[in-house]
């Protein structure tokens, strides 16, 4: 008798938790045919919202509308790479005017800060930034920007000097912030799994959602391994097995032991609420966490064939030679 | 020699965009920053191709021979994106390039500055509002 | 008092439940044939799309780069080319080792990234299907609508994709001219235009068929035709293929600084 009771109670209940675990929140009404929350579509993460806190605004997390306003149009001037005069920010002859390198129009760089108006992306640490890096990490944030710089001397002696972007092997690792163009990603989901494809360097990403193992620690990839699952209508996406193979294959001053997790939630027809948090001891003292919101792109997604076209790397090399010989014909 | 450069730009320290380290590339590496140059001529070939389109003119010298120059855009995918297609610079358009000179010495140029001989910028805004 | 335990026990149980439950497979997607998983070729089409002897390799790798026999998988086993278009071939053939653009780690096309000897992933979405082929990370994003012309050529092609039954059909366009078919020099010219059919046979078989029709290099429309074997291996996954590291010596090598003696 009490052995029925509790069956019953027990089916109701699992049955009412269930069916709550599965009503959708409130106006969410995006649901694939078999019944995950749908995230698919034509996405692009592009913002003028900086990964950290200016100092103009320490301690204000968020701006007003006018603020908010007056902010991205100077974000926007200071991506204009158009205004080329003596006191610009894109003075000619100067470094910053060559690495600029190109009219705007070939930019992507986004025309909004994020939608609700925050001065930072990070929103963890509270104050906007990066949590301080270990010894380790800053004398490796160090190594990694005088080798980017020693790439504009035009010495190098092989590829190898040069980092993964410019060798078209992938630009940028894991996570993706807005960067200079090619800001768009697909989602396409079956069951079982959800396909990211970037734009940038037409990586796939692949997220199986049916709880297997990550791959041994012996096996790295240059965009890792990732392992999906729901909580709720949230995708959360644990990202592990980086490789440290090459300058540029990890995010920032990352190491291939990074943890990253991502979270997808469906926030209406035209946006993901996208938030990464990273966790790296040998790195950063802390995990930290960033919000970079993914809206629809009404446009498509082009293939972006690097390495087949990648003229200027063959012409940075051949500088780099034609400096010797020109070296080499000084000394008698 | 380019270990003042060097030291000059250890202390400028300073690259355009607000992109992580691992973003960049060595534009100045294969333009060189002490050779600007500008150039009119009449667009022969558009390869719109990635990571760069490269946009091939013919210029006129002064003495009347014809030199052949490629000059580096960057990547057709945002342009596409705006509503511009392969047709959008059409072979015979005379164009203005404001840039650097390649570093090895072949008729390469960034085109730092294209435009029009009007002076509009070449490929204004397109059709897609952002 | 027990029974009140027990309704707490249950909640907490069905919210772990609810929270964990893997996403369902499913054999059909709006009607049609699911055609996601990883699937492989199985043949020697890679080395020669046309029926051939056993050959070697080069000759310092001894038979480790030596090619198999193959059974060919064109209908009609002839590869119609045009007359000049066939020295073109041959040319190819002859300098298959350094000339074959996957050497250096370029995006092998269609459908040679269908049938290289590696496994591919197909995604089948609800208004896009994706392909992933782990060499050179090639991609296709097939359209399931309509979404105009491609603007530019390119590596893998422009495809859009429709159901006819149980058979997807894609349709593949805007190519470069710059892919082969094969290892043995097998091309086309930019008027390249692909059509293929994925045909479920059973849950762990496509029969996939690929009409090649390019005007300026074929004199008619040619098919090849071949099983996709499901891969069944436990946990089966997609592995990266990132090559270019291995190929910047050949494409760059001539431009490393040689240390003097």
């Amino acid at each position: 008798m009490r052995w029925r009771y509790l069956d019953l109670t027990g089916f109701l209940t699992v049955g009412v938790v269930c069916l709550l675990a599965a009503v959708p929140v409130e106006g969410q009404v995006f649901t694939t045919p078999w019944g995950d929350p749908d995230l698919q579509g034509t996405w692009t993460n592009r913002t003028l919202t900086p990964l950290e806190r200016p100092a103009e605004f320490e301690g204000k997390p968020t701006l007003t509308e006018a603020e908010a306003l007056e902010w991205e149009a100077r974000l926007r001037d200071g991506n204009n790479t158009d205004i080329r005069t003596a006191d610009s920010d894109y003075t000619p002859g100067t470094l910053r005017d060559v690495t600029a390198a190109y009219n705007t129009i070939w930019y992507d760089r986004g025309e909004r800060i994020v939608a609700d108006r925050r001065t930072s992306l990070v929103i963890n640490p509270a104050d906007g930034k990066v949590p301080e890096l270990t010894p380790a990490g800053a004398a490796r944030k160090v190594d990694l920007r005088e080798a980017d710089l020693r790439e504009d001397l035009g010495r190098a002696d092989s590829w190898e000097d040069f980092s993964a972007y410019v060798r078209c092997i992938i630009r940028s690792g894991l996570p993706r912030l807005s960067t200079g163009y090619n800001n768009n990603y697909e989602i396409v989901q079956t069951p079982g799994l959800v396909a990211i494809y970037q734009e940038q360097m037409h990586d796939i990403r692949l997220i199986p959602l049916d709880g297997r193992p990550h791959l041994p620690g012996a096996v790295r990839q240059w965009l890792g391994d990732s392992r999906g699952h729901w909580e709720g209508d949230t995708l959360v996406v644990e990202t592990t097995n980086f490789t440290d193979q090459a300058r540029g294959s990890l995010f920032l001053e990352a190491t291939k032991d990074m943890v990253l997790v991502e979270r997808f939630t469906r926030a209406g027809a035209d946006m993901i609420d996208y938030r990464f948090t990273i966790t790296d001891p040998a790195t950063w003292t802390s995990s930290w966490t960033v919000a970079l919101p993914w809206n629809r792109e009404p446009g498509l997604i082009y293939e972006y064939a690097c390495h087949e076209g990648n003229h200027g790397l063959m012409n940075s090399l051949s500088a780099a030679r034609a400096a010797d010989e020109a070296e080499a014909q000084e000394q008698p | 020699m380019y270990s003042k450069l060097a030291m000059v730009i250890a202390v400028c320290g300073l690259v355009a965009a607000p992109a992580p380290a691992s973003a960049h590339h060595s534009f100045a590496g294969e333009f060189d920053i002490n050779k600007p140059i500008q150039l009119q001529g009449t667009v022969t070939k558009v390869e719109w191709i990635n990571p760069h389109a490269w946009i091939h003119i013919d210029v006129t010298q002064p003495d009347g021979s014809v030199e052949s120059w490629a000059i580096e855009g960057g990547t057709p995918n945002s342009l596409f994106r705006r509503g511009f297609t392969r047709d959008s610079v059409k072979i015979g358009t005379v164009i203005n390039v404001d840039g650097y000179e390649s570093r090895d010495g072949s008729r390469k140029a960034n085109g730092r500055d294209l435009t029009l001989p009007d002076g509009t910028k070449l490929l204004m805004a397109g059709s897609r509002p952002n | 008092m027990i029974s009140i335990a027990a309704v707490v026990l249950v909640v907490a149980l069905g919210m772990e439940l609810a929270g964990q439950a893997p996403s369902p497979t499913a054999e059909r997607i709006q009607g049609r044939p699911n055609l996601s998983g990883i699937w492989q070729a199985v043949n020697e089409a890679n080395w020669d799309l046309e029926a051939h002897e056993a050959r070697p390799g080069p000759s310092q790798f001894g038979a480790l780069f030596s090619e198999p026999a193959g059974l060919g998988v064109v209908v009609g086993n002839e590869i119609p080319y045009n007359a000049s278009a066939l020295e073109q071939k041959q040319e190819n053939f002859a300098n298959r080792w350094t000339a074959d653009p996957a050497a250096k780690c370029y995006m092998p096309g269609v459908p040679r990234a269908t049938y290289m000897p590696f496994p591919f992933q197909i995604i089948q979405g609800t208004g896009k299907i994706v392909i992933a082929y782990p060499f050179a990370s090639a991609t296709r994003l097939i359209h399931m609508e309509d979404v105009g012309e491609s603007p530019v050529d390119t590596w893998m092609g422009w495809s859009h994709g429709r159901w006819e039954g149980d058979t997807l059909v894609v349709d593949v366009t805007s190519f470069v001219d710059q892919t082969w078919f094969d290892r043995a020099g097998n091309f086309h010219s930019a008027a390249l235009h692909v059509v293929e059919r994925y045909t479920p046979t059973g849950p762990n078989i496509i029969q996939y068929e690929a009409t090649i029709e390019d005007p300026t290099v074929f004199t008619r429309p040619w098919t090849i035709r071949m099983p996709l074997y499901r891969r069944l291996d436990e946990n089966a996954q997609l592995l990266e293929f990132k090559c270019i590291p291995f190929a910047e010596e050949l494409v760059y090598g001539h431009l490393r600084r040689q240390v003097e003696n």
